[in-house]
């Protein structure tokens, strides 16, 4: 997924060292008990997060920290530490879905006793609804795969203008769904978490309206809400624990606070004073400021939550424009790179690992190690020179495209160690910046692609697919903007392994070739991965159970307490 | 006694004119002093750096080490005594090159409105009241984020600054001139057959030396400012080029966790203010016996 989204809760930089010591985020949930911990209120201090409510709208993964609070979808994230953290629950349905067709047709059942807001029955057809709903052109912002993967979906226009609905999408009964998919999806559990399978009720749609009051199903609804600025939520009397497990719903109030600079949010979360002291951010990372307090044993390393969204920074290649048509560029500027002062550039080792893998370290993505271009830790200018003067290209002059702020961490202070350690291989680099707010407009459309820039790209589940099919499938490859795959790279073979692995339903069996085929790849270095993304947030002094899941790398609202 | 010897007695003025001349020297010998410090501004030191805790440089007052004199910037571990003198160039660069140009400008401006009369004075007038009245750092902004980006930045900066800011110099040339012109060795001039041209170069401008002078040494501080804002914000140079208004931008975020990368730059930059101030009320005192009266 792109970070820049506005409707992506999922933050800049998350944390977790890797899967596997993931639990040492502060609060330990081992003395934790979800059935004592309701009560008191919840402050959130965010930047953004609250731009949009409507479940149409939202471009989340696995269902986004906010929205959770107010959506119950099919399935959901499981909200646990590190690797386990990465599979999907049953959250309306009472299971992961039923495959068949060779993972063609996926059939769910709806849990009994759930219901909206007024009390209502949720039902099949709210659900199906919902979905329609965000084919609708008026409610941009989702995800693209359903249409993708939906039967007769492509160019359906939503339920106001086709009230037909769509055939793809069954309801036999009241509790049954039904969804027939033009290709085998084993992914489709997954993609059951986005908002978009959050139940709408028909009745209560109004079109673009709805986003000022999205009506809930889960644990909390709006009492008040403000666009950018402020949410505030109470409890849903409907909801009941005892069919979410998943959800403990500890504060009785919550209140979001949005538009705030991301130094002052974790400066009021160190401090912690009066209601900050039970205040989480879902988007401010901590800075450096904060990062110099954080030593071992500190008082502040007890209030932070280290976790790890899946997540890489890379250099993208346009094979189409020369130099980097010919390989051993390509190859060059792979051993030149500079990891270690690229992680400096991006916050230091806390916030940024080296990469040296497209699919970042976690095993659900099916990361197999490998490093074809060695490059050590700070580079091998010796060997890009080599390579360069075989080429017949010694003494390159290229231009690098970053965005003009760091807000995103692809802006100069990345380019600068790039060009840094390029310099030291004899290649001049010219920086070109590109507004933030156009950088992905001018870098996804062919026509205006840079030969050279810097991208970010974070799984929308944790699984290989939404890795490396945007990047490399070669039909996704969009002229029209909104492209992705930047080498501009076509194979077949590659393709067919995707269309392959893609019907797998065995996620252990996936995980492998997802991880062997990014190593194919890798070898063709049509990309130069550079630093995987590390999160670390802080939480006031009050907050517990502030646990990073291994899905999103941040902690979960819907299980932190104040009491 | 001589305006030298004034000028000598002037403590404010020789201080100013001192620190501003070290500054000079220092910007001018970059090269030489980095040599002598064997480091240069762009190499990256990744091993002083404190990565786990966000790229704070080890040790104490930043870094600071017998190879490294200011310390290292936080981040990257460039060396800060280097990216100071580079910073000098462009700092003192920049403001040097808009001030002359302003000044030039100005004063062709302001000639041709005293000298020029009724029509050429109002239309001028006008435009130097647009000048004036134009918000000239949001123009900037806008001018210097549209120029394609292999165009020298320092240059576009010091012309950018300069053509948004000369109405001030051509206010006072015109005023100036204006009471010049009236003077009775001006009109024997005229008598005897001197053009306009010529007298604006024999008569009017070396009446205007004092007051044009002393407004430049006020003006260049101003400029300078001005560069460090636009750098500040983003849009003056180009990394990895050093100025001390960029270095004071990417400290925003360092200054709890290393002070020494805010207070160095922060520091100089005031320093040189200073002195630039001290200079132009010295030259003022100097100058202008009527306001030294005033000034003392």
């Amino acid at each position: 997924m792109r970070r820049s989204l506005p409707a992506v809760l999922v933050s800049a930089m998350l944390l977790t060292a890797c899967q596997g010591n993931g639990g040492e985020g502060g609060a330990t949930s081992a003395a934790f008990d979800p059935k004592t911990c309701q009560g008191g209120t919840l402050s959130v201090l965010n930047q953004g997060g609250i731009n949009r409510l409507d479940p149409a709208r939202l471009y989340t993964s696995g269902g986004g920290n906010i929205p959770s609070l107010l959506f119950r979808t099919l399935t959901t994230r499981n909200r646990l530490e590190g690797e386990a953290g990465t599979k999907p629950a049953p959250d309306l349905a009472t299971d992961l879905g039923t495959p068949s067709d060779g993972a063609k047709t996926w059939t769910y059942k709806l849990r009994d006793d759930v219901f909206f807001e007024d009390g209502t029955p949720i039902k099949a057809a709210d659900v199906k609804y919902g979905i329609e709903r965000s084919f609708s052109p008026d409610l941009p912002g989702g995800a693209p795969y359903l249409r993708d993967w939906l039967v007769g979906a492509a160019n359906y226009q939503g339920p106001y203008k086709q009230p037909d609905g769509l055939e793809a999408i069954e309801t036999p009964d009241d509790k049954t769904i039904v969804f027939k998919l033009s290709k085998p999806e084993g992914d489709f559990p997954f993609l059951a978490t986005a908002t978009q399978f959050a139940p709408v009720p028909k009745a209560k749609d109004k079109g673009v309206g709805y986003d000022a009051h999205p009506i809930s199903s889960g644990p909390y609804k709006i009492e008040s809400y403000e666009p950018k600025k402020s949410l505030e939520l109470v409890r849903n009397e409907h909801w009941k624990p005892a069919v979410d497990n998943l959800r403990y719903a500890c504060p009785d109030r919550i209140e979001v606070t949005a538009g705030l600079d991301a130094a002052v949010i974790n400066q009021r979360l160190v401090s912690g004073a009066g209601q900050d002291a039970n205040a989480v951010t879902t988007d401010a990372a901590v800075g450096p400021e904060q990062l110099a307090q954080l030593q071992p044993g500190s008082e502040l390393e007890k209030r932070v939550a280290r976790g790890e969204f899946p997540a890489t920074t890379y250099l993208a290649f346009n094979t189409r424009k020369a130099p980097f048509d010919d390989p051993k560029v390509r190859e060059a500027l792979s051993y030149a790179v500079n990891r270690t002062s690229v992680v400096n550039a991006l916050g230091g080792s806390a916030v940024a690992g080296p990469s040296t893998t497209f699919l970042p370290p976690q095993k659900a993505l099916g990361h197999q190690a490998y490093d074809f271009f060695p490059a050590g830790a700070s580079g091998d200018p010796a060997k890009a020179k080599e390579l360069l003067a075989a080429a017949g290209k010694p003494g390159l002059t290229i231009e690098l495209a970053h965005e003009n702020d760091d807000g995103n961490g692809l802006g100069p202070k990345p380019a600068a160690a790039l060009q840094e350690a390029f310099k030291q291989a004899g290649v001049t680099v010219k920086l070109t910046p590109i507004d933030s707010a156009t950088y992905r407009d001018v870098t996804g459309k062919p026509a205006t692609q840079p030969g050279l820039s810097l991208q970010y790209w974070g799984a929308d589940w944790p699984s290989g697919g939404p890795f490396l099919i945007p990047i490399f499938d070669g039909r996704q490859i969009i002229t029209a903007g909104g492209n992705f795959n930047l080498a501009q790279y076509n194979d077949p073979a590659v393709n067919a392994e995707i269309d392959a692995i893609n019907a797998l339903t065995d996620q252990s069996q996936a995980q492998q070739r997802w991880g062997a085929l990014d190593a194919k790849i890798g070898k063709l270095a049509l990309t130069v991965p550079l630093a995987h993304e590390k999160d670390v947030y802080l939480f006031g002094k009050n907050v517990k159970n502030a646990v990073p899941d291994g899905w999103r790398g941040t902690y979960d609202l819907a299980r932190i307490s104040v009491k | 006694m001589t305006r030298a010897a004034v000028a000598f007695r002037d403590r404010g003025l020789v201080a100013g004119a001192a620190i501003a001349t070290l500054m000079v020297v220092v910007a001018v010998s970059a090269p030489l002093l980095t040599a002598i410090s064997g480091q240069d501004p762009t190499t990256f030191h990744d091993g002083l750096l404190d990565s786990a805790r966000g790229g704070v440089p080890v040790g104490a007052f930043g870094g600071v080490s017998g190879e490294h004199w200011l310390g290292v910037e936080p981040g990257t571990g460039r060396d800060l005594f280097a990216r100071i003198v580079y910073g000098a160039r462009v700092s003192l660069g920049v403001a040097v090159g808009a001030t002359v140009l302003q000044v030039l400008i100005g004063l062709l401006a302001g000639l041709a409105a005293g000298l020029g009369g009724r029509w050429a004075d109002a239309a001028l007038g006008r435009l130097i009241d647009l000048v004036l009245a134009v918000p000239s750092l949001v123009l900037a902004i806008s001018l210097l984020a549209i120029v394609p980006a292999d165009w020298p930045r320092p240059v576009l900066l010091a012309v950018v600054i300069a053509v948004l800011g000369w109405g001030g110099t051509a206010r006072i040339t015109r005023g100036e001139t204006l009471s010049l012109r009236t003077r009775d060795y001006v009109a024997a001039a005229r008598v005897s057959g001197a053009g306009w041209f010529r007298v604006a170069r024999r008569e009017i401008l070396p009446g205007l030396t004092a007051p044009v002078l002393t407004y430049a040494a006020l003006i260049l501080p101003t400029n300078m400012i001005v560069e460090a804002g636009l750098s500040f914000l983003g849009v003056g140079v180009r990394p990895p080029t050093p100025s001390w208004g960029q270095m004071l931008s990417t400290a925003t975020t360092w200054f709890r966790a290393d002070p020494m990368y805010v207070v160095v730059p922060g520091g100089l930059l005031f320093l040189t203010l200073l002195a630039f101030v001290l200079v132009a009320n010295g030259l003022r005192r100097v100058l202008d016996p009527r306001q030294s009266e005033f000034l003392r």
